[in-house]
């Protein structure tokens, strides 16, 4: 007995360094990340990063909430884009992949074949571009933004293998002996085993719209319709063009912050995220793991 | 790529050709421009936007928007904006490929219209800067009119060099004499941060030290063309071969001698690209990509922080007697051939290029507003919501309009001095180089090779961190030739003596 509380004691305080170790691993670069926000940047040039802000100051916080109500007008668009194609890409995500997956459904396999076609083949930037701006003529509308993400190949496959995973023939066949059509099927038999496969569908779709830029980089013509994640990038690439157009053209660069003002976006970008996550943690995390393994 | 871009031009302006080569311009149906332009939309874009339409709907029934590619992608998506007929007016500039642009037929020709809706404004930007603009003999932009030099050259402490009673840094030796006495003096200063900013792009140099080539040789094309060919600017069709001469070797030899000295880090080739150093006091020169507007910031930035400081700029060409102002084609603006109402398009750039109320409330927003004049005529900011030049239209600047800010006085004593100098030149004052566009359409996988080869052997040379130069040449010689050098000097000289011709650089 006393030999096994020993090893196990050891084990125990083992355990305790290495994940200690491991997740002062995780987090020192965030500490450094915001640390270096708070430096200011002379410092940081002169001196390096370090863990605790040398010369505190709040200078690149002041540039970036110099107009508060712009950056909350990107976090605002931010949820809306996140709201909207996550909810109306789940329903349609969700329908394409139950009628794909009946097997009375006669062209099934063509219709597979086209949607995993796109994962293979895509038309390019250009036609992609073409279409939007010139057919469609979504330019400069919020729509351009979320529209084209709507569905992903890859989800929609995914969604499939969850429904055949997660359904067994027999039992739609006997709904089906009861009397039940396709959409009762549907809401009463798949979707309430699908909840895992919601979840991780979602999470894959709402991360993808959330850390979306090149959307509102190609489409946007006023920045009102932002993204959070392109204002914060354009707001880097200006100072960065700033100097280089100088160059070019008479531009006063002198006061443009950059290092610390860096850091700080990705404070302010990460910083809601991180608040959030860990009361959201839980469903992610149930939502990935049973979906492995029934998938 | 380049191809497919041309093809899909060529498509989406045939279609739109044929719309508006039927329709005749009709003053009676409103028109409702965009203007697309570089950068960062203005806070207050709608507010002059509603100042200038207030006037364009009076007299020519038209309105502008502008509309910005922001800092982000900013290439391509002015691409996709020409192949899209995503606008009427746009900027242009050679660094946005407007020969390559306007050869693939984006850009409508502005002769005629000129002539009919332009007069005034042709009168003021005269033959000699229109003809800068032409391409195949065709004009399609209407240039800024002011001229600028953007001439290379050494930003330098002057405060250090007259302290430890140094050389003026103009030559290459009195460069090394310069940094030499202040490592001498304070070993522990920092001397150069050249960096490794993807120099080989423009398949001219390896490494930014390189820039110092345009204080020893009188070239036509600053520090040389691309693939190691060069060419005297008194005779700028007679081209030569650099990279396997002599004075190739040398240069490079001088390159490690500097760098064993150690005026730079040894890591130099990894390092990033840092632009404050020299604002910080860790560096007491930049020699490449500098400008005299960078100098002026420099000076701006000691003056606020560093009192005691002083930064100075010798331009590369006032060793050389090269020197020449900014190209036509820097600043400009095009009418995309897709556009329906070019007549109106050239009426309203007309306008705005020749009406001084007009040009300072697009360049400067409105006065009281944003901008007022002190006693001195000086301009002066009164609401960052529109900055100095906040639309970025640094194509629709015109000397007689320009308003001065404080810090032009010494920029415009550097043009003065400059110009001066590029009158006694055989060409006086006239651009040559920075008016060709290479199409390297043709041996484009060549040229990359040749870029790879430039960043993993020439790099390393022209940083001067090689052990042994000699061999080192020897080996980047055989490793350029192998990559294909030959296919892209022949295609690059071809066009370049076309050009030369054309415009009778002989």
């Amino acid at each position: 007995m006393k030999i096994k509380d020993h090893s196990s004691r050891g084990f125990n305080a083992m355990k305790g360094v290495l994940l200690t170790i491991l997740s002062l691993l995780c987090v020192l670069p965030f500490v450094v990340i915001v640390s270096g926000s708070f430096t200011s940047n002379i410092e940081i040039i002169t001196n390096g990063f370090s863990l605790l802000p040398r010369g505190f100051t709040v200078e690149a916080y002041k540039t970036i909430f110099k107009t508060p109500e712009d950056i909350l007008q990107a976090y605002k668009m931010n949820f809306y884009y996140t709201g909207i194609g996550t909810a109306l890409g789940l329903v349609i995500i969700t329908l394409t992949a139950y009628v794909i997956s009946r097997k009375e459904f006669k062209y099934r396999n063509t219709v597979s074949f086209l949607i995993y076609f796109t994962t293979i083949f895509g038309g390019g930037m250009i036609p992609w571009y073409l279409m939007y701006a010139n057919v469609l003529n979504l330019r400069g509308t919020t729509l351009a933004i979320w529209f084209p993400a709507l569905v992903t190949p890859f989800l929609v496959i995914l969604m499939r293998t969850f429904i055949v995973g997660a359904v067994p023939d027999a039992v739609v066949e006997s709904a089906k002996i009861d009397g039940a059509g396709h959409w009762r099927i549907f809401w009463q038999i798949v979707l309430p085993v699908l909840g895992p496969g919601l979840a991780t569908v979602g999470l894959f779709q709402a991360l993808g719209y959330w850390n979306d830029w090149y959307r509102s980089s190609m489409f946007s013509t006023s920045s009102q319709t932002w993204s959070l994640q392109f204002y914060l990038y354009d707001l880097v690439n200006s100072t960065q063009a700033m100097r280089q157009m100088a160059q070019y053209a008479n531009v006063n660069t002198s006061d443009l912050p950059t290092q610390s003002v860096k850091l700080a976006m990705s404070v302010v970008a990460t910083g809601p995220i991180l608040i959030l996550y860990p009361f959201v943690q839980r469903y992610f995390v149930s939502g990935i793991t049973v979906g492995a393994v029934k998938g | 790529m380049k191809k497919l871009l041309s093809f899909a031009l060529a498509l989406v302006l045939c279609l739109s050709a044929a719309s508006w080569a039927f329709a005749a311009d009709d003053m009676s149906e409103e028109a409702n421009l965009v203007f697309y332009v570089m950068g960062d939309a203005p806070k207050d874009e709608a507010v002059v936007e509603e100042a200038i339409n207030a006037v364009l709907k009076e007299k020519f029934n038209a309105t502008i928007d502008f509309q910005f590619s922001t800092w982000t992608d900013f290439n391509q998506k002015y691409n996709n904006t020409l192949i899209s007929a995503g606008a009427d007016l746009i900027y242009v500039a050679n660094w946005e490929n407007y020969g390559l642009n306007a050869t693939s037929g984006a850009f409508l020709e502005l002769d005629e219209l000129l002539d009919t809706y332009g007069a005034e404004l042709k009168e003021l930007c005269g033959e000699g800067n229109l003809n800068m603009c032409r391409v195949n003999g065709d004009l399609y932009c209407i240039p800024a009119l002011w001229p600028e030099y953007v001439s290379l050259g050494i930003k330098y402490r002057e405060d250090l060099r007259a302290k430890y009673d140094l050389p003026y840094p103009t030559t290459l030796e009195n460069i090394e004499a310069y940094l030499n006495g202040i490592k001498a003096a304070d070993p522990s200063q920092g001397l150069l941060r050249p960096t490794n900013t993807e120099s080989a792009s423009s398949l001219i140099i390896g490494f930014d030290t390189a820039y110092l080539l345009a204080d020893k040789y009188a070239w036509v094309a600053p520090f040389g063309m691309p693939y190691g060919l060069a060419a005297d600017y008194d005779t700028p069709a007679d081209v030569y071969d650099y990279w396997f001469s002599d004075d190739f070797a040398e240069d490079c030899k001088l390159f490690k001698s500097w760098a064993d000295q150690g005026f730079w880090s040894k890591s130099a080739l990894s390092d990033t690209n840092d632009n404050e150093a020299y604002d910080n006091g860790l560096a007491v020169a930049e020699v490449a990509g500098m400008n005299p507007n960078k100098q002026i910031s420099s000076a701006n930035s000691f003056a606020k922080d560093h009192p005691d400081w002083e930064s100075a700029y010798i331009a590369y060409g006032e060793n050389t007697g090269v020197i020449y102002p900014g190209h036509a084609t820097q600043n400009g603006t095009a009418i995309l051939r897709s556009s329906k109402y070019p007549e109106r398009c050239m009426m309203i750039l007309n306008y705005i290029m020749t009406d001084e109320a007009m040009n300072c409330l697009v360049q400067y927003g409105i006065e009281g507003k944003h901008y007022e004049l002190d006693a001195d005529g000086f301009y002066h900011n009164l609401d960052d919501s529109f900055a100095y030049e906040g639309f970025n239209t640094w194509n629709l600047r015109v000397n007689e309009f320009k308003l001065k800010q404080p810090t032009d006085v010494a920029l415009q004593a550097m043009f003065d001095k400059y110009a001066e100098l590029g009158a006694q030149t055989k060409w006086p004052n006239i651009n040559i180089w920075d008016g060709f566009t290479e199409d390297y359409t043709d041996y484009s996988a060549e040229r990359a090779a040749v870029a790879n080869v430039m960043r993993q052997y020439l790099a390393p040379l022209q940083a001067g961190l090689v052990s042994d130069v000699d061999a080192a040449v020897e080996e980047f010689r055989a490793k350029v030739t192998d990559a294909g050098l030959e296919a892209c000097r022949e295609g690059f000289q071809e066009q370049w003596a076309d050009y030369c011709e054309e415009y009778n650089y002989q």
